[in-house]
């Protein structure tokens, strides 16, 4: 007996001793993704950042202006992999350069039509005047701006604006600018805390304590104090996975972290839908197919657009074209079931020539993807989730300060409103800028003002949490649970089918049970992978934790917001209703659930009409 | 139609070769064969991945010994050009490994800071008023702006392999070149400069860079550029510049290369001197000869005309 126990003491004791050599030979990992300081737990950062998108960079910049500022940037990713990098169309800005007659209040009414009326009219005006100076601003830091002749950055007009306004460098005007700040950050010496998956905002009691997260490369669990906190991780579109155009680390991290802490999720159910999304993949074809001249047909080869847009046809607004395309799959005019259905995008008429002149990029992606080379035979394409307006409510827009004191947030992730319930081409990217420009500022000022009140305590608490939690996740067996992409594929059913271009109360309704089951499989589900280094499993399994939350929001706020408008479509409420529902919805999540509140639309001198093209 | 894919695994130390098989379908890229392996067949596969739309650079890896974007390039495509259903995928090469697909870029960041890679305005701009550059100005390093810092021009990059202590990455000269291009920059001598320093001349011309680059940029053509803008800088007081001229002389003047005299030219008597134990190994196994006449290559006769045409290149190009 006294044999037994010792040996097995001796195998408790084996085992132990190669968990700490195991575990030692993971801190000795000399990566330099992390700071020496961040590692030694010897730095307070006054300004932390999360996502190194364009809201982040540019808001790091900003808080970076005074040389005092301890500031640092984090990523699950390394920089310059950010959803920012995906834009094409250009950044909107009242310059005057182009075009001397437009004007802010253009810029600002544009915005506002465009955004249905559910956009907060001040902050518009606030982003449109300051949208030209930010432009400006990126020629100053090296943006590869398209010229005109007068050697001045040359500007477009994008669909619903009324002038030319949108700066850019050829159609890859978010790439450039992702390069242009990295550079920038790169030469003023910015921390970077590259593959940090953000984990939680960690508060001591009601003060920020700092940010806890998980070091992707040692697996170690780290907690960051900060005075301030800069929430800037992007949008949500992977709550409709497959179906979107957003890349896959758009999954709404932060967002639910600061849900966690108590700010408001502002109009979640506000989602854009782009119409010519690839069916296979949800990859995007350009706009500029349709304005080329590319016709919709169903099955029947129908030219279907002729009904619903007698007039425009396939160019009328990204929502009317996809409503269009999605009622003819529901009917049963589509090609093919599921989430791959679709219908073809006819470019047969246009010559060959042109095709590959003007739309090389869409014939390159047809090809690739659903190997269909679109000279001699239409593609199929359907609505892809574009662009998420909805987000952390920013209670001040000139500061970027949500309602807890020290967390900041700016970018896709945010909810200013700038974009109401319908985001205009080319207001993404300024909006960054002028945001993630006005946030950094604000957070600096903030940082300088107080002291840290938080606790390393605390932060050691929540990163002892979070490992427990690791060991239990990652060591679950296989047997009798879903694995996480299961899991997340019956997600992307739910979204895409009971909360997406089309809404109705009951399916609603459907969509919240069904969730909730999800949630029931995703605190049992299987992850497979108990490795600490790069464990890419783990971080999925917590993307799709935040993403079920997300996709909770977004049904509580469509079942709430009983109207059509915008992004949002009600087939039971078709119409407008600006008597009942001219306000935001805010989430907010407690440990009983989710909660809707709601905060009045912020009206100047832009009263509502009915929106037409 | 099925593909094998052998991928080259590294997980917490441990190196192996695993064989997965795919079901090939159409539109099915290399990432979505490893999305599909990790989610159906082995959760502990990993990788790097965002975009899917070859934007922003974090998937290239390496197939059958060679750098691609994993989100771009088809299994059925690489399975034809490779005349063979098995595939090799590997990470990037020269870049360390951190697991299985996932490189580690930090160091990189710091090699691309050598270069001082911002622009630095001229005076008469302001942050207020921005900048002006022609159009035509603009042209000249538009290209070179599309860089997604992927990675694929490093990871077959020769000099690298060997060393890459006194070199830089070919997407960091690319961005030098950038910078000393643009027309709105004001030091475009400094950053010229930066990147002599750190290594411009070490570049083997393997044309590697140019030949991976998956958005068709020509990294070595850049570093050819620089090599020539150093020279218009008078930044020509190096080894590696005084080697270019030596044997742009000796073309120059008699349509041969001496080289006997290449050596001495680029490196200076006394460190030539130093390369006297070479010469004896040199002479020893008979490849080279001291009592032979000078110089050892005949003389081109129609070298005048040839010096004529490339002079008449020359002005061309201005």
């Amino acid at each position: 007996m006294s044999n037994e126990i010792s040996r097995r003491t001796f195998i408790k004791g084996a085992a132990a001793a190669g968990v700490v050599l195991s575990a030692s030979g993971c801190f000795s990992w000399n990566g330099r993704n992390i700071p020496e300081k961040v590692r030694r737990g010897d730095v307070t950062y006054d300004v932390l950042i999360i996502g190194s998108g364009g809201a982040g960079m540019r808001a790091a910049l900003a808080a970076a202006g005074n040389k005092d500022r301890k500031v640092a940037v984090m990523t699950k990713l390394v920089p310059t992999r950010s959803a920012s990098t995906m834009a094409q169309g250009g950044m909107n800005g009242v310059t005057g350069l182009t075009d001397p007659t437009d004007s802010i209040e253009s810029h600002a009414f544009d915005t506002i039509k465009g955004g249905d009326y559910l956009c907060d009219q001040d902050a518009v005006e606030y982003f449109a005047e300051r949208a030209g100076k930010n432009i400006f601003e990126m020629d100053y830091m090296g943006y590869p701006y398209n010229r005109q002749e007068d050697g001045h950055f040359h500007s477009r007009k994008m669909g619903g604006h009324s002038h030319p306004r949108a700066a850019y460098f050829e159609d890859r005007a978010g790439h450039a600018m992702v390069h242009t700040l990295f550079e920038q950050c790169l030469d003023k010496g910015i921390d970077f805390i590259s593959e940090c998956q953000m984990l939680e905002i960690s508060m001591a009691g009601d003060k920020l304590a700092g940010v806890i997260a998980m070091d992707m490369r040692t697996g170690n669990f780290i907690g960051i104090p900060a005075k301030t906190v800069l929430i800037a991780t992007g949008g949500y579109g992977r709550a409709y996975w497959v179906r979107t155009s957003n890349p896959y680390s758009s999954t709404g991290d932060g967002i639910v972290a600061g849900m966690k802490v108590g700010i408001p999720f502002k109009d979640p159910e506000m989602v854009q839908f782009h119409p010519t999304g690839l069916s296979v993949n949800g990859v995007l074809l350009s706009e500029s197919s349709r304005s080329e001249g590319a016709i919709l047909l169903n099955k029947n080869r129908e030219r279907f657009m002729e009904k619903y847009a007698p007039e425009k046809k396939e160019l009328a607004t990204r929502d009317i074209v996809a409503r269009s395309i999605a009622t003819e799959i529901e009917e049963g005019r589509g090609v093919g079931e599921g989430l791959t259905a679709g219908v073809y995008l006819d470019f047969t008429h246009i010559p060959a020539e042109r095709i590959h002149e003007r739309l090389g990029q869409v014939y390159d992606l047809s090809k690739r993807f659903a190997g269909v080379d679109i000279t001699k035979e239409p593609v199929l394409i359907s609505p892809t989730c574009h662009y998420s307006m909805g987000g952390l409510e920013m209670a001040d827009f000139h500061t970027g300060e949500t309602r807890v004191p020290g967390i900041y947030t700016a970018g896709e992730c945010s909810c200013v409103s700038v974009h109401g319930a319908n985001r205009l081409g080319a207001n993404s990217l300024s909006e960054v800028l002028v945001f993630g420009h006005t946030a950094g500022d604000g957070a600096a000022a903030y940082a300088k003002g107080h002291p840290y009140e938080g606790s390393q305590d605390q932060l050691a608490k929540d990163c002892a949490k979070w490992k427990d939690h690791f060991d239990e996740v990652t060591t679950r067996p296989h047997e009798g649970n879903r694995t996480v992409p299961e899991i997340r594929d019956a997600m992307v059913q739910t979204m895409w089918f009971k909360a997406g271009v089309f809404r109705n109360g009951p399916q609603l309704e459907e969509a919240a049970k069904e969730l909730a089951k999800h949630e029931e499989d995703y605190k049992k589900c299987y992850v497979g992978d108990p490795s600490h280094v790069y464990n890419t499993a783990f971080e999925q399994y917590v993307e799709l934790g935040n993403l079920l939350q997300i996709s909770h929001a977004i049904v509580q706020g469509a079942i709430a917001r009983k109207e059509s408008r915008g992004g949002h479509t009600r087939r039971d409420f078709p119409k407008r209703d600006d008597a009942n529902f001219l306000k935001h919805t805010l989430i907010f999540k407690d440990e009983t659930g989710y909660r809707a509140e709601y905060k009045d639309v912020v009206i100047t001198k832009y009263p509502p009409k009915e929106r037409k093209y | 139609m099925q593909a094998t894919l052998n991928i080259h695994r590294f997980v917490d130390g441990k190196k192996w070769v695993q064989t997965y098989k795919v079901e090939v379908q159409t539109g099915m890229t290399i990432l979505g064969a490893l999305t599909e392996i990790k989610e159906k067949q082995d959760p502990t596969l990993s990788f790097a991945c965002s975009c899917r739309s070859s934007i922003c650079g974090a998937c290239a890896t390496r197939v059958n010994g060679n750098a691609e974007l994993s989100c771009e390039v088809l299994v059925e495509g690489l399975m034809k050009r490779y005349r063979s259903e098995e595939l090799t995928i590997e990470p990037l090469g020269n870049f360390r490994v951190i697991r299985d697909l996932v490189v580690d870029w930090d160091p990189k960041y710091a090699r691309i800071k050598k270069i001082r890679p911002v622009v630095h305005p001229k005076d008469e701009f302001s942050a207020e008023k921005g900048c002006l550059q022609s159009p035509a100005d603009f042209n000249k390093y538009k290209k070179l702006a599309g860089c997604i810092l992927c990675g694929s021009c490093v990871s077959e990059c020769n000099k690298n392999a060997l060393n890459e202590d006194d070199f830089l990455d070919p997407f960091a000269f690319v961005k030098a070149l950038k910078i000393a291009t643009d027309t709105r920059d004001k030091d475009a001598k400094d950053h010229v400069k930066a990147a002599i320093d750190a290594g411009l001349w070490a570049c083997f011309n393997c044309q590697e860079c140019t030949a991976k680059c998956p958005k068709g940029l020509d990294p070595a053509g850049a570093i050819e550029k620089l090599k020539a803008l150093s020279f218009q800088y008078k930044l020509d007081d190096n080894v590696g510049a005084r080697h270019a001229k030596a044997i742009y002389d000796d073309i120059q003047e008699s349509g041969t290369l001496d080289e006997s005299k290449l050596n001495i030219k680029s490196e200076g008597f006394l460190a030539a001197g130093l390369r006297l134990p070479m010469a004896l190994r040199l002479m020893n196994v008979g490849k080279m000869n001291p009592m032979e006449k000078h110089p050892v290559n005949p003389e081109i006769k129609t070298i005048d005309a040839v010096v004529k045409a490339a002079e008449a290149a020359e002005k061309e190009e201005v």
